[in-house]
């Protein structure tokens, strides 16, 4: 143990080791929208790894930066306002922010591919949605036009819309068999990553459930690795195998599965598990975290979480240290500087069951 | 879609009446008519009276144009009080001109002005757009005889690369159409601009290049594809206007066509005549509009979808 090198899953800011079995790395990746009269901080300092096949769950309230860091990835945040200031992504090994637009093209859709939120407006309305899933697999493999129409049929009969339907246009389709042409245009061309931002959000719960079964199994059958960026804590419990909690362009936890629902360690974990209903405590009320996130552009010294955390104490201003409780569990909180420090999870976990 | 079609020419027939009874009336109310310069000086008032009659002129204007429509109707827009010829003729052998400048000069507008709208609204706030802005504006507030006047100034007196004035051969045509299709430019490329700020923001863009769709192809194909009706609009309101013939650039250049008719008609107040070039310009205007709309369907599938519906919906109901 003591000659052990700690194999560690989680953030860590400047490690040496370079494992090239990751489909995703991102190092301390620093977004900023830089706008006329203020800079808006959306991700600060964060780093993950994925390897091939696994799931992570991205999960955090509206405005932490989670589609700041998942269009990052793509190298496509809109610049201007957005400028990734800081950072590596290693998608196959290879950095995207040194790449040429060329090889941009080449990695986006098949090395790693996204899905948007809102299928409403994700499809182009004046293409078919067959050229829409074809036009991916044309750019990318080396078929002719017609074996690439083909395939897309495939790919529509894959997310379960009839390919006898790959004419019609995305006005002729609902709002499910929309993402499920998201869905398609995503995994066209195989591609060894996935990101998924909120691909359910927009749909109703029993379409929801469909869709995420079919992601499931997709993934289970293409080996496909997937970051699932979610506000909700239910779609995470149903899919993800390691999960990032982020707040404030920061991963204050990361973990196991189980590791962040049995044993929730930052404060902001927990508030977002006591503000989920339970079955078991019907008779109580919901305990939202008071007060609101910070202003990206004003972000306190210290923890960001401090100002609406029932733990802090002057300390927090403090810049914080990133801490392992176990080799897979990460948190990003201070007060664990003393050993007596616990959260008091009042109802948590009945998510994960 | 067929029955759209039809359903579009039969407004046609409310239109032309109103346009032609429009014209008959502004003409009879100007002084002056086209016996004027007919009649002799030394002319007894029993001489006026009787070529008054030939022509109609002591009946009252209704009857006139009773008697006009009623011959129109029979498909004969009648001859020219003037110079007696066939008034069809005289309009279709002027209308190829007319047709050849309206075309080339709508080719020059929409290959300088979509490349220029997309580059400003793609570099909004620049410099480039700015000066496309300051162009355009400067396009749109020149009058275009001074335009026309400058290019042949520079062009077929300095340079003597072009021939001033008439229509002989491909090198008369260039003049005129680059006139032409810089005025219809301004206002296209402000109008693309538009269109395609608007669009570019759009998250199926984003989609397109999540996909790794080469940027060259997300602006022309995507964003273009999408942006295309008001372009469509503008560029098929100058078409039809030019088709209806430029009075003040067809004079600047002599160029014998539609516009140049029409003018001369209703100088030399040969009523006939302008009444039945009127009318022709009416329908060529109303064809081009439908041409536009129809070309929309095209365009955008949500708006072809609208004119098939209406057809599938009856069957259902029936």
């Amino acid at each position: 143990m003591l000659f052990a090198k700690k194999k560690k899953i989680a953030p860590t800011a400047g490690y040496e080791e370079k494992d090239s079995d990751y489909v995703l790395e991102v190092r301390d990746l620093v977004v900023h929208y830089e706008l006329e009269n203020e800079t808006v901080k959306a991700v600060n300092q964060i780093s993950f790894q994925l390897k091939k096949g696994e799931t992570l769950g991205l999960v955090g309230e509206t405005g932490a930066g989670k589609t700041s860091t998942a269009l990052a990835i793509l190298n496509l945040v809109p610049d201007p306002p957005g400028v990734i200031k800081n950072g590596e992504i290693l998608v196959n090994g290879k950095d995207v922010r040194s790449m040429s637009p060329m090889e941009l093209e080449k990695v986006r859709g098949k090395d790693i591919s996204i899905i948007f939120q809102d299928p409403m407006t994700s499809l182009n309305p004046v293409m078919t949605v067959g050229e829409q899933i074809a036009e991916s697999i044309f750019l990318h493999e080396d078929v002719t036009r017609a074996e690439s129409f083909e395939k897309a049929r495939e790919m529509l009969e894959m997310v379960g819309i009839p390919g006898a339907r790959a004419d019609e246009y995305p006005h002729q389709f609902s709002g499910g068999m929309k993402q499920r042409v998201v869905i398609a245009i995503a995994l066209a061309c195989n591609p060894r990553c996935l990101l998924a931002d909120e691909p359910t959000t927009a749909l109703d719960v029993t379409i929801q459930a469909q869709v995420l079964d079919m992601m499931n199994d997709l993934k289970m059958r293409l080996g496909t690795s997937l970051v699932m960026i979610t506000h909700d804590l239910g779609v995470i419990a149903s899919i993800c195998d390691t999960v990032a909690v982020m707040y404030a362009g920061q991963i204050v936890e990361y973990g196991t599965l189980e590791d962040v629902f049995n044993q929730p360690m930052h404060p902001y974990t927990e508030g977002l598990f006591n503000s989920l209903p339970s079955m078991n405590h019907k008779e109580g009320k919901l305990k939202p975290i008071p007060g609101y996130m910070p202003d990206p552009t004003k972000l306190p010294e210290g923890c960001a979480f401090a100002p609406r955390c029932r733990y802090a104490t002057k300390d927090c201003s403090k810049p914080l240290k990133p801490r392992y409780v176990s080799d897979t569990h990460y948190v990003l909180c201070d007060a664990y500087d003393n050993p007596q420090f616990h959260i008091e999870l009042q109802r948590g976990g009945e998510a994960c069951e | 879609m067929i029955r759209y079609i039809i359903k579009r020419l039969l407004y046609l027939i409310p239109v032309i009446l109103c346009v032609s009874f429009l014209i008959f009336a502004l003409m009879d109310l100007t002084p002056g008519t086209v016996v004027d310069s007919m009649i002799p000086s030394d002319a007894t008032p029993e001489m006026v009276e009787e070529i008054y009659a030939q022509y109609d002129l002591d009946k009252p204007m209704v009857y006139r144009y009773a008697k006009y429509m009623l011959q129109f109707v029979q498909g004969d827009l009648g001859k020219s009080d003037i110079s007696g010829e066939n008034i069809l003729r005289m309009y279709l052998d002027r209308l190829p001109n007319t047709l050849l400048l309206a075309v080339s000069s709508l080719f020059v507008a929409a290959v300088l002005a979509i490349p220029m709208g997309i580059r400003a609204a793609r570099h909004a706030g620049t410099l480039t757009d700015n000066l496309t802005t300051v162009a355009t504006l400067v396009g749109m507030s020149m009058p275009s005889f001074w335009l026309g006047l400058l290019l042949l100034f520079l062009f077929s007196f300095k340079l003597r690369l072009f021939p001033a004035s008439g229509n002989d051969g491909f090198l008369s045509y260039i003049l005129p159409a680059v006139c032409n299709g810089l005025t219809m430019m301004a206002g296209t490329t402000r109008q693309t601009r538009a269109a395609m700020l608007e669009i570019l923001h759009a998250d199926f863009l984003r989609t397109a290049r999540s996909k790794g769709v080469p940027e060259k192809r997300v602006i022309w194909k995507h964003a273009l594809g999408n942006a295309m009706i008001p372009i469509l609009t503008t560029l098929g309101s100058n078409l039809s206007s030019s088709l209806a013939g430029s009075v003040v650039i067809e004079s600047v250049f002599a160029w014998p066509g539609v516009g140049r008719l029409t003018a001369e008609a209703i100088m030399s107040r040969d009523v006939k005549l302008a009444c039945g070039a009127v009318i022709m310009t009416t329908i060529l205007y109303v064809i081009m509009q439908l041409i536009v709309d129809l070309a929309y369907a095209f365009v955008d599938p949500r708006i072809k979808a609208r004119y098939i519906r209406t057809r599938k919906t009856r069957r259902k109901a029936a």
